[in-house]
């Protein structure tokens, strides 16, 4: 099943003379993980908030074109059952807090739906483990490190069990620790049954290698779109869009045009070496497979 | 790069007035013309030691010392704003007053500069940030990340230090953005003569535009030498939980085969590349 599709989807921001987006056309298939790239002020935030219902909600504006989110029209949907559809992280989740501790923070939105208490202590213990925060629980959200935050940012999005979950530059703010920590929730995420997972991401070289397609938008249109396999390939174009594939991803690219090499083009590290090494072990280098 | 001592970092410990020790025996010397950077873990020291470094905080014991000036020193704070700057990683905490003329005034007016020098050292600031005129009547809050960050190193700039401190340049920016910011930066080493020292955690800028690399890690300096060296050590590294770029583990998975295992950039791993499999095919 499409979870999400938009249809010559535009959207222009009141008081602006261009678009932000324009004829935006895809689908993400249910249960997919599908990440957005492109230059900042190019329209990525601005496509997962239509998505969302954000716009045009809570913007005014100029709408053109349809977003579908199951195969529904989301301006024929209530408000409620679109938020309870779609989960979203920002990238500061400092604005998200209201509660004295993690666990408080946790449960509250789940005590709000009615859930029965056994129900409540199922669902914080799931988030909880998918999340990495079961040392948090009992601190308070002020004390705890922006990586942290952005963890329980995550957990307390899941709990309410979104069936799309949409996290907008998560790991922007965060340093290399709290980042591997992101990137180890998005792999857990990717596990769960019935999550369709969207991630804005300017860290190519970690997100590429969790996402079944990646999305390119520039300009306020897609640029490209395709599985990571062949998203790399034309780095060429890549980069003049703003973009880096994943630095080893390049040297098999550059191997490749030089016919040094035939295979498909790897988007992580294990995968390069293992392509790498079969070049180099004696006898390995087929000549005339070029 | 001369050998000429900008700042000299001896045995310098830190603690805040909450207890927790920052810095626990840092010794280091920064030289003219050097580009650095300070990388490592969040809570590693590495923004401490640089408030440490522009005299905004004061050691505990060991002393920092900037052109043989004592930072301690009664006085010492208002020599150090014309020897080394400090730009915040956010432009908006730094940013504050309605012009961009008059953000980039503030320093030298503020060390009682008379306006003629004034208004000739903001012209030179922002003539080498790429701050033009036409915009400096404009509010700051206006303009683009970018550009409101060049306009934080223009007024740094306008008090002429030797030494910039930059905290994390390229956070939260796109590709273009980070390379136009850091392209700049390098500018004002190779032309200008400037030091530079970045603050950051982006090991593929470190590696393609930084000469000198400090690790820290729980307020110690865990290593301290070329970005070569740093990242062929890749175990050392992974206290402070900083990887070296992709392509750095790339040649050191590949060691084995003859890759020197110090390799920074792709065009060095192909060149090694080739070199290797030449050997190995023949």
């Amino acid at each position: 099943m499409i979870a999400v599709s938009t249809q010559d989807l535009g959207w222009k921001y009141a008081g602006r003379n261009n678009f932000a987006i324009e004829h935006v056309n895809l689908e993400i298939e249910e249960n997919t993980f599908t990440s957005i790239v492109g230059p900042n002020e190019h329209g990525k935030t601005t496509l997962v908030s239509c998505i969302k219902g954000l716009i045009p909600n809570s913007f005014n504006g100029v709408w053109r074109g349809k977003v579908e989110i199951f195969g529904k029209d989301t301006r024929e949907i209530s408000a409620q059952t679109l938020a309870n559809e779609i989960g979203f992280v920002f990238a500061d989740p400092e604005a998200q807090f209201t509660s004295m501790t993690v666990e408080e923070e946790l449960v509250f939105g789940l005590e709000n739906i009615g859930l029965p208490l056994n129900e409540i202590k199922d669902r914080l213990e799931w988030v909880t483990n998918i999340t990495l925060v079961s040392d948090l629980l009992d601190k308070p959200p002020y004390e705890i490190s922006g990586g942290q935050k952005q963890r329980v940012a995550i957990a307390s999005v899941l709990a309410m069990k979104p069936r799309i979950i949409i996290l907008d530059e998560p790991t922007s703010m965060l340093d290399p620790l709290g980042k591997d920590f992101i990137f180890d929730i998005l792999t857990n995420l990717k596990k769960e049954q019935d999550l369709t997972i969207i991630v804005i991401e300017h860290n190519i070289e970690q997100v590429a290698p969790l996402s079944d397609q990646i999305i390119l938008m520039y300009k306020g249109n897609i640029a490209k779109m395709a599985p990571p396999a062949t998203f790399f390939e034309d780095s060429e174009f890549l980069y003049e869009q703003g973009i880096n594939p994943p630095m080893a991803t390049t040297f098999l690219d550059q191997l490749k045009r030089n016919k040094l090499y035939d295979g498909g083009l790897p988007v992580n590290l294990d995968d390069a070496i293992r392509a790498a090494e079969s070049l180099l072990k004696p006898n390995g280098y087929r000549k005339g497979t070029s | 790069m001369t050998d000429e001592r900008l700042i000299e970092v001896s045995d310098l410990v830190f603690s805040y007035p909450d207890g927790t020790l920052a810095l626990r025996n840092i010794s280091l010397d920064i030289y003219a013309n050097q580009f650095i950077a300070f990388i490592g873990q969040n809570g590693s020291g590495k923004t401490t030691i640089a408030k440490c470094l522009n005299g905004l905080l004061k050691p505990n014991s060991g002393y920092v010392k900037i052109d043989n000036l004592d930072t301690r020193e009664k006085g010492a704070t208002k020599k150090i704003v014309t020897k080394v700057g400090y730009v915040f990683q956010n432009p908006d905490h730094q940013l504050f007053n309605n012009t961009i003329y008059k953000e980039i005034a503030y320093g030298p007016r503020n060390i009682g500069l008379d306006e003629k020098e004034v208004d000739e050292r903001v012209r030179e600031a922002a003539n080498v940030c790429g701050v033009e005129e036409s915009i400096f009547q404009e509010h700051p809050f206006f303009l683009t990340k970018g550009l409101r960050q060049r306009v934080s190193i223009a007024s740094i700039l306008a008090m002429r230090p030797r030494t910039i401190i930059v905290d994390e340049p390229t956070t939260g920016q796109d590709l273009r953005q980070s390379f136009e910011v850091m392209n700049f930066l390098r500018n004002l080493w190779e032309k200008e003569g400037h030091t530079i020292i970045i603050i950051t955690h982006e090991m593929p800028i470190v590696a393609q535009y930084t000469q000198r690399v400090v690790a820290l890690a729980k307020g110690n300096v865990l290593l301290d030498g070329t970005t070569r060296e740093v990242f062929a050590q890749p175990e050392l590294l992974a206290q402070t939980f900083v990887k070296p770029p992709q392509i750095t583990r790339l040649a050191q998975a590949l060691s084995k085969y003859g890759i020197p295992k110090d390799i920074l950039t792709v065009q060095e791993m192909y060149d090694a590349f080739v070199i290797a499999q030449g050997k190995t095919s023949s």
